[in-house]
């Protein structure tokens, strides 16, 4: 009997596959900071975030990067009344610590702690600066241990890459790979540690020091503002550097603390903003894919009901008989019972199917 | 669609159909992928040359040139020729469908198409007795327009399954024993009409994709589709040689043809007819496509048809 369908056998001609791919995001400074002016940085008129595109955002090329904010706990030193946009400030950062780090046992908000040990207490990330990554880049989450984020941290203030460059701190993930904390309702997250990528005596030689954490799957990386601070200020960079003098609200050079009370949010997204000197990662994406195996064995699909296969009713490859009939493959179709077509595979060159020879076409559909 | 690169190795270009999508969203689990069929649209055996003079290798250089486009994602545009299998390697001749139109009421209109009357104003079975009608001229039915809303007509579409060929006799229906067509696909716009048959009895429709495509299998038991037992030389067949079956149909209108001119006025156009009255109409018209497939040897042949709605003067 003629057929054109042949049937998939669930167990062997089925497979499910799980594929984790990876793509490298680099995100030079010059595109947060400088390549477009200000046309790539779009600023809301509710002050709460700035957010970054990789081309001027009026455009439709344009695609959202990331967004900066920032945010301090109602227990900071830097909380006061006084402070521009105190209550929206309190509120980021309660928010992003309520989504990221959660609730402890009496439904209190958790802070986010230096080094993710909740338990024991310690050192925990009051003053805060956030990069909420685009889901665009993301997509599953950040692959862990690919995270590096160079900060400009020269003291002199200045909006010069050359300038505020010339010392710079590295933040990576470093211990990502290896470990990394699952006590986040937000999924996995690591620690950020700064070391020295140039310039000299800017930190202790050698040392690295916990400055942020990065949370792989909601794609946020929060950074304390002690990076930008000396110890004598309450930072890490070595007392000799000084502190990183930003633009502030009376002057050029203030410090993140000085920002973080006086300025506008968007105001310390800027100055955080023009110290971005790299930022790279890998995302991951999880595929999740279905193999079937379309079997063609020698004796199957040898002859074809495409109209020029026939002159009247006469099949054209064969002039007698006994001629092997020969047929060429370019579509696999994928049917359900009812004849549904599901899904349809193209060949990048025609395949000769005669009774000499069988395939086995594999065809992947992603999910 | 661009082509794909067929400069290094073979590929494959894979994707969900919009109705696979469709029937995944549901989440139903009714997406289930049972079975696969092979297809070859793009290529044209014509181009199979077996009096090239360099020899066997080139006979088929020309088809494995031929640079395939990337998948479609509309189901009905993809997967329209297909690969068959037939146990038996010695055969030079297939069936194939063919539109018969050597009974007077099986012909097309003379305008090229079957016509399917929308309402019975145009059909001209009003109560009214409009002479607007274009079914009748004076009182005999017009050829190749079909009644698509009280089926009191005579015509129908008419598709004979076989091998068209004098060199093996009509009476070798043996020959094509393991290829006979016992039941078809129908493929016809659901917004514009519906597959009954003679009697105008409604068949039901397997499914209707996301572009208002709707799938009928019709068989014996839908009384569409029967043996075509004439084995002689008679002028109403057009098959000349071996004969399977025959796909026998009437198209019904759909609702919204028959009460509302809105498609018509979105899809179609308007064209005059001769009424009646033998004067002349003007009749709002939709140019559409019935498709039949068989479901042994997988030949299609497309049929041209237009729905018409008489205005009323």
């Amino acid at each position: 009997m003629a057929n054109f369908y042949k049937s998939l056998n669930q167990t062997n001609d089925i497979v499910n596959t799980r594929t984790l791919l990876h793509e490298a995001i680099p995100l030079t400074g010059t595109i947060v900071s400088g390549t477009y002016g200000v046309e790539n940085i779009k600023n809301y008129s509710h002050g709460m975030f700035q957010s970054v595109y990789d081309y001027p955002y009026l455009s439709s090329s344009a695609n959202h990067v990331f967004d900066i904010t920032v945010g301090y706990a109602n227990n900071s030193a830097l909380s006061a009344s006084t402070n521009a946009q105190n209550s929206k400030k309190l509120n980021i950062y309660n928010q992003m610590a309520q989504v990221l780090m959660g609730y402890d046992q009496t439904g209190s908000i958790l802070q986010f702690d230096e080094d993710g040990d909740l338990l024991a207490g310690g050192t925990k990330l009051r003053e805060n600066v956030f990069l909420n990554f685009s889901r665009l880049l993301v997509k599953d989450e950040i692959k862990k241990g690919s995270f590096e984020l160079e900060l400009g941290v020269t003291p002199v203030y200045s909006q010069d890459g050359n300038t505020v460059f010339g010392d710079r701190l590295k933040l990576t993930d470093a211990s990502g790979s290896s470990g990394y904390l699952v006590n986040s309702p937000v999924g996995e997250y690591g620690i950020l540690y700064a070391t020295q990528s140039a310039g000299t005596n800017v930190l202790a030689i050698n040392q690295s020091y916990p400055v942020g954490l990065l949370f792989y799957q909601a794609g946020v990386a929060v950074l304390s503002g002690s990076m930008f601070l000396d110890v004598s200020d309450g930072g890490i960079l070595n007392n000799a550097h000084f502190s990183v003098s930003m633009s502030g609200p009376t002057t050029t050079a203030e410090t993140i603390n000085a920002v973080l009370t006086g300025s506008q949010i968007t105001g310390a997204a800027d100055n955080i903003r023009t110290r971005m000197y790299n930022l790279q990662f890998n995302n991951t994406v999880e595929l999740n894919s279905t193999v079937y195996f379309c079997r063609v064995n020698h004796n199957e699909f040898n002859y074809s009901s495409n109209p020029t296969y026939l002159s009247g009713s006469k099949i054209r490859v064969k002039t007698k008989t006994t001629d092997l009939p020969v047929s060429y493959i370019t579509t696999v179709g994928l049917y359900s019972d009812n004849n549904e077509l599901m899904a349809v595979s193209k060949l990048s060159e025609p395949l000769k199917k005669t009774p000499d020879n069988e395939f086995t076409i594999r065809v992947r559909l992603d999910y | 669609m661009a082509f794909l690169d067929n400069s290094g190795d073979i590929i494959l270009d894979a994707v969900l159909t919009d109705h696979g999508r469709k029937v995944l969203s549901k989440g139903d689990g009714s997406f289930r992928i049972t079975k696969f069929a092979l297809g070859d649209e793009e290529i044209n055996y014509t181009n199979y040359n077996p009096n090239q003079t360099s020899g066997s290798a080139y006979y088929d250089l020309e088809i494995l040139q031929t640079p395939i486009l990337e998948s479609f994602t509309n189901n009905g545009s993809s997967m329209k020729t297909k690969l068959v299998t037939i146990a038996n390697t010695n055969l030079l001749y297939l069936p194939i469908l063919k539109l018969n139109e050597n009974l007077t009421n099986t012909k097309r209109h003379t305008d090229g198409a079957y016509m399917i009357a929308v309402d019975r104003s145009t059909e001209g079975t009003d109560a009214a007795g409009t002479t607007s009608a274009v079914g009748y001229i004076g009182s005999d039915q017009v050829q190749g327009i079909l009644f698509g809303e009280s089926f009191e007509d005579s015509n129908y579409i008419r598709i004979d399954q076989g091998l068209d060929t004098t060199e093996i006799s009509p009476k070798q229906r043996s020959s094509i024993s393991d290829m006979i067509e016992s039941s078809y696909i129908i493929q016809i716009d659901n917004r514009m009409g519906y597959i009954v048959d003679r009697n105008g009895n409604r068949v039901a429709a397997d499914y209707i994709d996301d572009d208002n495509i709707a799938f009928y299998t019709v068989d014996s038991s839908d009384n569409v589709v029967s043996d075509n037992s004439d084995d002689s030389n008679s002028t109403t067949q057009t098959i000349a040689g071996p004969r399977g079956t025959k796909l026998e149909f009437k198209i019904g209108a759909s609702l919204d043809l028959n009460t509302s001119t809105y498609l018509f006025t979105q899809l179609g156009g308007t064209t005059t007819m001769t009424n009646k009255a033998s004067g002349t109409s003007t009749v709002n018209f939709i140019d559409t496509m019935v498709r039949a497939t068989g479901m042994t040897t997988g030949y299609t042949i497309d049929l041209p048809v237009r729905f018409i709605k008489a205005v009323i003067s």
